[in-house]
């Protein structure tokens, strides 16, 4: 039997990095949260080491118990049958993936949101991708810019603007969305490598710029400064530097009392009544289950079990699954079109570029011509393309594994030698492309395969899309110009196959105005179910070409607002 | 591009392709580290590796450098239910030897050993179906071992790290480390003290 809990006024699943961030703003208004999540807090001198056995080989970071007895199945097609990945792209703690994500905090361009009827007014409808359920997000850019703006202030960004209300700077993205001000703190610093490849850009006519980053490059709010040592990817910061939410939007939270943290804490159900409203929460805490009366749930778990928990949830109201009763739940399901969908680049120099050091993607130099809609697309067959990002941070298991580029053996003395000249000497680029969902793309439950709980697991349907394959050649060749003009003397580039299981994907209970087409409506909040929100990149329409977080974490801001705002509203109070 | 240079494609820029993963997800074993090799095992593994890494004048061997170690530690700890698959890979490598050349693996001359590793490499080991699967299995372990921290009993001496002139681990940097066409002074560390051999290997602490 279920132990009732004390009723509070918002239950949030999940606190990572949408959820994490959702709850400051509930706090702050008075709202009793509590935080519900699967993970427990991670200790930064206990468990984040400059180790890439124990970061990069072993997932000891990133793998943990509940997430690896709930992976996804994944097959191409509907008439394929879903096979069980090996591991699950995320991640169970307080702060979630933003623990060990490369914290590359980006705002989305204007054109994302509006990207069907803007294509269709630039080239005409018949260069939408074929078979996408593409729709304008119900939200503009300049909509959310005040919500990007908190947020970057508040979890703390560090960048340099391109755009500050219309007046360009060169040294940022002249690309982005006006934004109100500039970054709280400056870019990441550079170095050799970066300068190197900066120049190259502008020998193109490009104009490179700092990637902004959730990382400080400075003291920020009684937390250091970024130490640059090279074990950021799958690895959480030892100095705090790195702005997850753990050490930032969650701590503030509790600090005013409204917000306590249930950890170690599974949710299985979301538990609705007969009127089609939702009334708390079922999870598990070692074997014990409970259940948490909320008068409003917000669910922030990942992509995939954000749907799954919505169709796990079936109730008298919605027989086939919560917020589920036309269909949509799952739906418009889609990964990004990036390294782990096979677009990568890797170039060798002639002189050691030594990236061994480094913040990730967020020490790192980026050209956004070849993305979006900055450039004109007729006669290419595509839209979209991708963001070219070079960085540095390189792992010496990783930097041994290096391509040989068809000038070595792969073993042996030869091998040695040429490990030991080149092992210095290459580095990849990550390339994030813009992609779409598609009426076949899609996530549901898996018929078979179950988790321990007997429940079953999701199932994801995603196969590769001529659109994004094409967007993500382009990209690759404009790297390799890019590569080139830096002096690379070896190129290779990945085949692009599609996305799989992702850290990247979007979809399955997505924001916008018609209930027919999408789950959540303009706030967040359930076209069915009126006092249920969803956060996090679930509710995305398209992905952009660069990294979600920071436009999830403004969009579960601005829910969280609007909840607060109109509270007796949406209660029911 | 070939399946290696793309695991290292990915892996440098932080991403979980699904396929590249099988070996990170095998086992979450936490019991006290058992040995899983026998000796026999061991030194047939020893003249495996050392065909991968061999010494010369550019350094140490694998084996002089503890991959062995790494690999016997890992198979008996993290990768336990790894195990049964390794020891059945390394018998039919002597199988193998013993079936195309009449004698052990170990007893093979360096050319013999590589000309068999060649063909397992590129899938084409007579009777040995899983030739090639074990090869990149065994090699790849050999790459954790070789270029992995030394508190995981590989990399001894630092002599991985040396040889691909990575400069260590260490808890901070400055833009002088970052610096392009130069020698960067190596740090020999462990990411658990200075030689990372104060682990038994029965006790990792985390």
């Amino acid at each position: 039997m279920a132990i009732n809990l004390k009723p509070v006024d918002v239950a949030v699943v999940g606190l990572g990095a949408a959820g994490g961030v959702a709850v400051l703003p509930l706090a702050r208004a008075g709202l009793k949260v509590a935080g519900i999540e699967a993970g427990t807090w991670m200790d930064p001198a206990k468990d984040f080491k400059p180790d890439e056995i124990h970061n990069n080989v072993r997932g000891l970071v990133t793998t943990v118990p509940k997430a690896k007895q709930e992976i996804p199945t994944f097959r191409t097609s509907p008439d394929a049958k879903a096979r069980q990945a090996a591991t699950h792209p995320m991640m169970n703690a307080v702060g979630g993936t933003s623990i060990h994500y490369h914290a590359q905090s980006w705002r989305l361009k204007p054109w994302d949101f509006k990207t069907r009827s803007q294509t269709i007014q630039r080239y005409g409808a018949s260069l939408l991708p074929k078979g996408s359920t593409l729709e304008d997000w119900p939200v503009s850019y300049d909509e959310l810019e005040p919500y990007y703006d908190t947020v970057e202030h508040e979890v703390g960004v560090s960048g340099k603007a391109g755009n500050i209300q219309g007046k360009l700077d060169p040294a940022g993205n002249v690309y982005e969305g006006p934004r109100q001000r500039e970054y709280p703190m400056p870019a990441l610093r550079t170095c050799d490598f970066l300068d190197h490849m900066h120049k190259a850009a502008l020998s193109l006519g490009w104009k490179p710029f700092h990637a902004p980053a959730a990382i400080n490059s400075q003291p920020y709010r009684g937390r250091a400064a970024c130490a640059y040592h090279g074990y950021c990817d799958r690895g959480g910061c030892h100095v705090r530097a790195k702005n997850s939410t753990c050490f930032t939007t969650i701590p503030e939270a509790q600090k005013t009392k409204n917000l306590t943290v249930f950890d170690n804490a599974q949710v299985t159900r979301i538990v609705s009544d007969n009127n089609g409203k939702v009334t708390g929460v079922l999870y598990i805490r070692a074997g014990q289950e409970y259940f948490q009366p909320a008068k409003v749930v917000l669910v922030g778990s990942y992509t995939y079990e954000n749907t799954r928990l919505l169709l796990l949830s079936k109730s008298k109201a919605y027989p086939n699954g919560l917020s589920n009763n036309h269909g949509q739940v799952g739906k418009h399901y889609f990964g990004h079109w990036d390294a782990q969908a096979g677009v990568g680049v890797t170039a060798l120099f002639p002189m050691d570029v030594n990236t061994w050091y480094g913040a990730m993607l967020s020490q790192g130099v980026v050209v956004d011509e070849w993305a979006d809609d900055t450039f004109d697309h007729s006669g290419l067959g595509f839209i979209g393309g991708s963001s070219l990002c070079t960085f540095m941070e390189k792992h010496p298991i990783a930097g041994a594994s290096m391509s040989t580029f068809g000038r070595a053996p792969a073993w042996g003395s030869k091998w040695k030698q040429f490990v030991h000249e080149n092992a210095g000497r290459w580095t990849s680029a990550y390339l994030q492309g813009n992609s779409f969902p598609y009426e076949n793309t899609y996530l549901d439950l898996d018929p078979e395969v179950k988790d321990p709980l007997g429940d079953p697991v999701c199932r994801v349907t995603s196969g590769p899309k001529e659109n994004e394959t094409r967007a993500a050649i382009h990209s690759q060749d404009k790297m390799e110009e890019w590569f080139r003009a830096a002096g690379a003397i070896e190129i290779v580039k990945g085949q692009p196959f599609g996305p799989g299981l992702s850290t990247h994907t979007y979809g399955g209970t997505r924001m916008g105005d018609s209930a027919d087409t999408n789950v959540v409506d303009r706030w967040g909040f359930s076209h069915e179910a009126p006092n249920l929100g969803m956060l996090g990149g679930s509710v995305f329409g398209t992905s952009g070409a660069r990294n979600p977080t920071l436009t999830m974490q403004a969009l579960a801001w601005r829910t969280a607002e609007h909840l607060a705002k109109n509270w007796k509203g949406i209660a029911g109070a | 591009m070939s399946d290696i240079s793309r695991r290292a494609v990915i892996a440098s820029a932080a991403i979980v392709p699904v396929a590249a993963l099988t070996a990170a997800a095998q086992s979450t074993a936490t019991k006290p580290a058992a040995l899983a090799l026998s000796d026999a095992q061991l030194r047939l593994l020893a003249a495996f590796v050392d065909r991968l890494i061999p010494k010369d004048e550019l350094g140490p061997s694998a084996s002089e450098s503890g991959v062995p170690e790494y690999i016997n530690r890992a198979l008996g700890d993290y990768l336990a239910s790894e195990k049964p698959a390794f020891i059945e890979g390394l018998e039919a490598t002597d199988a193998f030897a013993r079936r195309s050349e009449d004698r052990a693996f170990v007893d093979l001359t360096p050319d013999r050993q590589d000309a068999l590793l060649m063909l397992m490499d590129n899938g084409s080991a007579a009777g040995f179906p899983n030739a090639r699967a074990f090869f990149n299995r065994a090699r790849r372990l050999t790459m954790e071992g070789m270029f992995g921290d030394p508190y995981y009993g590989g990399n001894k001496n630092f002599a991985g790290w040396d040889l691909i002139r990575y400069p260590g681990p260490r808890l901070a940097t400055s833009q002088d480390d970052q610096k392009m066409g130069v020698e960067i002074k190596p740090y020999h560390h462990s990411a658990y003290g200075a030689s990372g051999e104060g682990s038994s290997g029965a006790n990792h602490g985390h």
